[in-house]
């Protein structure tokens, strides 16, 4: 049998084209059809409606691959609305309704570098004469700051952030909370994983990230919490707990009473008022 | 055996897909960012390619050659090969989600992709080179071309990502850095490959 030679006719020879094509397209259709029908997954209805009400951005800022893994953590209960700082407060309570929550009214944040060992407090272990990147830099022996969790100071977070938000000074990064919007992008750029989010209105901040004890970190820095637990005793409200050798403060708690910031033998505990109260002072004089 | 060897040189050094051919450099580019990624779609192209390779030689030899319209090989092979990644992405998402949480994001990707389509084209034409003398292609061989050019495929592109990877901690002009950088790696890369020609 051979088709083109049924006909030299090219109208034919076209026609018996398109037939084959007609043909194994309805059979592929039918198959691919039959394929679906037997192999359905049951989404969970309400994941595609949370996906639905999400921002979308896929940012990756919430932990999750994207916005469908966030909504499928969302659904399950296992992950928590305040995660995702890209979707709009309407859009957020549209899927508190949906999950049947009260959409507690959350605190906007800002992110803080939680070290103070800048090159007066922390020595160097090396000089590091490679590539001005953070990166690079803490890929040799996880950097060349005398404490394994201090800020590098090359500036990855500053070349990553989108308000221009932090500065360093004296290898140390600092972010303005003024111009920060919590995105959280240095978060992710900082090979150390010093750069953490807290609440705007946070009275105090605990300016250390070094879970070494005290005799390591008092070897290697001048300012390091040494892990001695004074802040959590004196605290009058109960708000700070010790854990992994640093003090966790609960901003639910805190009334800003600076005790801890008065007590703390290292002065690492770092009040937030202050620098508060005089941003609008500065901005009357500029 | 020599076909073998022949057939795994071949299609992982000398000519790989990438390297030699320049087939798939759409998720050569695309997907190349981090290691994890890259790894999971060379494992995807692989399945896809040897599956593609699995279902369209037989129609071709068996169907297409005695009926006489091996002039409709591209089309129709799009058309099977479609239809197939769509089927096995429904598939795999009902069996096993681990899998698909791995690989199923890199399926709709590579629908037709140029390396899949180029391997079952490949094997039906004239491969008497890499086969060797006396050696007639059949489904075997087929199935073993593609599976050893899927895994050639992959080797680039784990080689592609661990070098992005490692450019991201340095500090780059500002007109190379990024995209511009990646051409220049990928061009070092094909060179390398290139010399394994003369060994053989």
């Amino acid at each position: 049998m051979n088709l083109l030679e049924i006909t030299n006719q090219t109208w034919i020879t076209v026609g018996i084209v398109a037939g084959i094509f007609s043909g194994t397209a309805l059979l592929i259709g039918a198959l691919i059809l039959i394929v679906g029908k037997v192999f359905k997954v049951n989404v969970d209805e309400k994941i595609t409606k949370i996906l639905d009400n999400l921002a979308g951005a896929n940012c990756g800022g919430c932990g999750c691959s994207g916005c469908s893994g966030f909504a499928s953590k969302l659904a399950d209960g296992s992950g928590k609305l305040a995660d995702c700082h890209v979707t709009s407060p309407e859009k957020k309570a549209e899927i508190a309704k949906l999950l049947g929550i009260e959409l507690t009214e959350e605190e906007p944040t800002v992110a803080v570098v939680k070290c103070h060992g800048g090159v007066e407090n922390c020595a160097d272990k090396f000089e590091y004469k490679g590539n001005p990147t953070c990166a690079s830099c803490a890929s040799l022996l996880g950097g060349n700051k005398a404490c394994s969790y201090a800020c590098l100071g090359c500036g990855d977070c500053k070349a990553v952030c989108p308000e221009n938000a932090i500065e360093v000074t004296g290898r140390l990064a600092q972010i303005d909370p003024d111009r920060c919007i919590s995105c959280g992008a240095c978060i992710t750029a900082c090979p150390k994983g010093i750069i953490e989010r807290i609440p705007s209105s946070a009275p105090v901040f605990v300016a250390c990230s070094s879970k070494c004890k005290g005799k390591e970190v008092t070897s290697v820095c001048k300012v390091g919490c040494i892990a001695c637990g004074i802040c959590a005793k004196q605290c009058p409200h109960g708000a700070i707990t010790m854990h992994d050798n640093l003090p966790v403060i609960d901003y639910s708690k805190c009334t800003g009473c600076l005790t801890c910031v008065a007590k703390c033998p290292r002065h690492i505990i770092i009040s937030r008022k202050v620098t508060a109260e005089e941003t609008p002072a500065t901005e009357k004089t500029a | 055996m020599a076909t073998f060897i022949a057939i795994v040189l071949s299609a992982v050094l000398t000519n790989n897909f990438i390297t030699a051919k320049t087939y798939g450099i759409c998720p050569f580019l695309g997907v190349s960012k981090k290691t994890s990624s890259a790894a999971g779609m060379g494992v995807a192209v692989t399945v896809v390619m040897v599956l593609a390779t699995l279902v369209t030689y037989p129609i071709y030899t068996y169907v297409m050659v005695p009926l006489n319209f091996e002039f409709l090989e591209i089309i129709f092979f799009i058309f099977i090969i479609a239809s197939l990644v769509q089927m096995l992405e429904v598939i795999i998402r009902k069996i096993s989600p681990t899998l698909y949480n791995a690989m199923g994001v890199y399926l709709p990707l590579i629908t037709t992709n140029c390396a899949v389509l180029g391997v079952t084209e490949l094997v039906i034409g004239d491969m008497s080179a890499i086969l060797g003398e006396g050696v007639a292609m059949n489904m075997g061989w087929a199935v073993l071309y593609a599976l050893f050019a899927g895994l050639g495929f992959t080797l680039v592109m784990i080689i592609m990502s661990g070098m992005r990877e490692k450019l991201n901690c340095y500090k780059m002009p500002k007109a190379l850095s990024g995209f511009p950088i990646s051409m220049v790696t990928a061009c070092f890369i094909c060179m390398a490959f290139a010399v394994f020609g003369y060994i053989v």
